[in-house]
């Protein structure tokens, strides 16, 4: 069994061991959700163009299940790791450092892929509906969770760089300009020009519209092709990243 | 560090050698020359020491906290390149071939190295996976190790629910799951009530039984005394004494009488005592003075005559042959017992 295989085991134990580092990331999407939908379906009824005839919580879900996997997670449990000095007994094994991230990524994804599916559902229990089916329902989820493990990075970059929990905590409000400097509430033709300049700068919203095309659309391959570019972009970006901070880690 | 006051004495280098006793002729483990670690803004943890560790033999690494004891055991153990010097791990070059030391080397360094989410049997096995053991091979060798310390009971149990006793049982046995030539054990009984304490001796006792090389570190001088073949004494970054415990302590030479002051003047116990034959030195304690000199209980009778002459009355007077704290003295001007409390 690979060294990837074995440590990813053993992160993945550790998302059903702690399902409290989890439960409370899958609060904010859901509350969003909920929020947003009562407060704006009536401002954007169903016969609103760019709704495609669904509700606006359809519109709406691809940002939750944004929310749901851009978690500081894994960089969480990497520097308490390094806290507690299991990281070092891991270090001192004769393996490929960069197999302790790939392990962490591995554990993303399935967590990503739980967390994505619940979102879903509680979405289509609002009243979304997916045009490309059941097909495209399952990449929806697949793209929200490689989402999730190429965000992933930006936790385990920083728990290498700081070796310190409350910066690596603080991690997570990155999103917060990356998620709502985009085309979350409305379409890129309904925002400012500032605001559309920066949302179209902004690699999150093409992530979004992929995944929201796959609800509103159907299966439109030019924002799909984009949206697994900027998935696949991001996480060789932020793994390599990762993976230098890793094999430069000095104990 | 409080530093104790000497009277009539200043740090005398009890000279390192790299192998003052016999001369034996097996391969030497670790190899270490010059090796030099310098932290950011200048701080010289290790200044350029010279160690050689024999197969097959406990080495004692003692010294106080901050001695530089951990930042060697961290290079040696690949964890942190040295800013200058070398060293041979297991016939290895740790900085040509940090890969290959890894193979050839178990750690349990001073913070327990244990991941609280996992059990005691699933952190044993995955430490074999990582050495390459299939898992049929990983299970059976971790219900060894698990039989072997003592945790056969706890194996399925979360390690966050184990005793500090029981960690530690556990760190070191997850040293142990590819047997390897070299053990690095970093200050393995800090904080272990004594009953663990003797426990991970007989197992460091046990693992030189079958042949490994060990490093430890301690701040310890009884651990150091009765557990290690031989020891360096490591101070600010640098080895000021090396040898075995005996003969470290033969090369003080001398008796150690201890004068318990009981509310005397130790002024006027030194201006009495001064002028006694072959004293070398005496050094003032906290409620105590120390004569440094040769045949000891001879001189005692003449001790009490002198103190009774000038009615000096003291508590008890005591002889003992020299401890390793007395060479640590005799070699940094200060004591190594009661500094090693320090939080």
């Amino acid at each position: 069994m690979t060294e990837v295989t074995l440590l990813g085991r053993r992160a993945v134990r550790e998302v059903f061991r702690l399902p409290e580092a989890t439960v409370p990331t899958l609060f904010i999407p859901l509350f969003f959700l909920a929020v947003n939908i009562g407060q704006v379906s009536k401002t954007f009824p169903s016969s609103t163009p760019f709704l495609h005839g669904q509700g606006y919580v359809g519109f709406q879900l691809p940002v939750s299940l944004m929310f749901a996997v851009c978690t500081a997670t894994s960089g969480l449990a990497l520097v308490t790791e390094i806290d507690l000095g299991y990281f070092d007994k891991l270090l001192v094994a004769p393996i490929r450092r960069s197999s302790i991230i790939f392990g962490r990524l591995g554990a993303d994804l399935v967590r990503g892929l739980g967390t994505s599916t619940l979102v879903l559902l509680v979405g289509l229990a609002l009243g979304a509906r997916i045009h490309s089916g059941v097909p495209g329902a399952v990449v929806l989820i697949i793209m929200t969770a490689l989402w999730g493990v190429a965000y992933a990075g930006i936790g385990l970059l920083v728990a290498l760089r700081t070796r310190n929990v409350q910066a690596t905590n603080a991690s997570f409000l990155v999103f917060f300009p990356l998620l709502f400097l985009t085309p979350n509430f409305v379409p890129f033709d309904r925002l400012t020009p500032l605001m559309e300049a920066l949302a179209r700068a902004n690699p999150v919203s093409y992530v979004i519209e992929g995944v929201r095309s796959l609800v509103l659309e159907g299966w439109v391959p030019g924002k799909l092709a984009i949206c697994a570019g900027v998935i696949a972009a991001t996480g060789l970006l932020l793994t390599w990243l990762s993976v230098r901070a890793i094999e430069g880690y000095d104990g | 560090m409080a530093k104790v006051p000497t009277l009539n004495a200043s740090p005398q280098p009890v000279t390192p050698t790299a192998s003052p006793e016999l001369p034996d002729a097996r391969p030497h483990a670790i190899e270490v020359r010059g090796l030099t670690r310098t932290f950011k803004g200048g701080i010289e943890a290790v200044r350029g020491i010279d160690l050689d560790v024999r197969t097959g033999e406990i080495f004692g690494f003692l010294g106080p906290n901050g001695a530089g004891k951990t930042t060697t055991v961290r290079m040696l153990s690949t964890l942190l390149p040295p800013t200058a010097g070398t060293a041979r791990v297991a016939g290895i070059d740790v900085l040509a071939d940090p890969a290959e030391v890894r193979r050839r080397i178990g750690v349990a360094l001073q913070e327990i190295g244990l991941d609280p989410i996992q059990t005691g049997r699933e952190l044993l096995e995955l430490q074999c996976g990582l050495y390459g053991m299939g898992e049929a091979q990983a299970r059976a060798r971790a219900q060894e190790l698990l039989e072997l310390v003592g945790l056969t009971e706890a194996a399925d149990r979360r390690t966050k629910t184990y005793s500090g006793g029981m960690k530690r049982r556990l760190d070191l046995a997850s040293a142990l799951v590819h047997s390897p030539p070299v053990l690095f054990l970093d200050e393995p009984t800090t904080g272990l009530d004594p009953a663990s304490r003797l426990t991970v001796w007989e197992e460091v006792r046990r693992i030189k039984g079958a042949g490994t090389t060990v490093l430890l570190t301690t701040q310890y001088l009884e651990e150091a005394d009765h557990l290690c073949d031989r020891i360096a004494i490591i101070d600010a970054g640098r080895i000021v004494a090396e040898g075995t415990p005996a003969s470290l302590k033969a090369r003080i030479g001398h008796d150690v009488v201890s004068v318990s002051l009981d509310g005397a003047d130790p002024e006027a116990i030194r201006h009495t005592l001064g002028t006694l034959p072959a004293l070398e030195r005496m050094v003032q304690e906290p409620g105590e003075l120390l004569l440094y000199l040769d045949n000891g209980p001879a001189l005692i009778p003449e001790i009490v005559r002198r103190l009774d002459r000038e009615h000096i009355s003291v508590g008890a007077i005591s002889v003992a042959r020299p401890s390793l704290d007395d060479v640590f003295l005799q070699a940094t001007g200060r004591r190594l017992e009661g500094a090693e409390e320090e939080p």
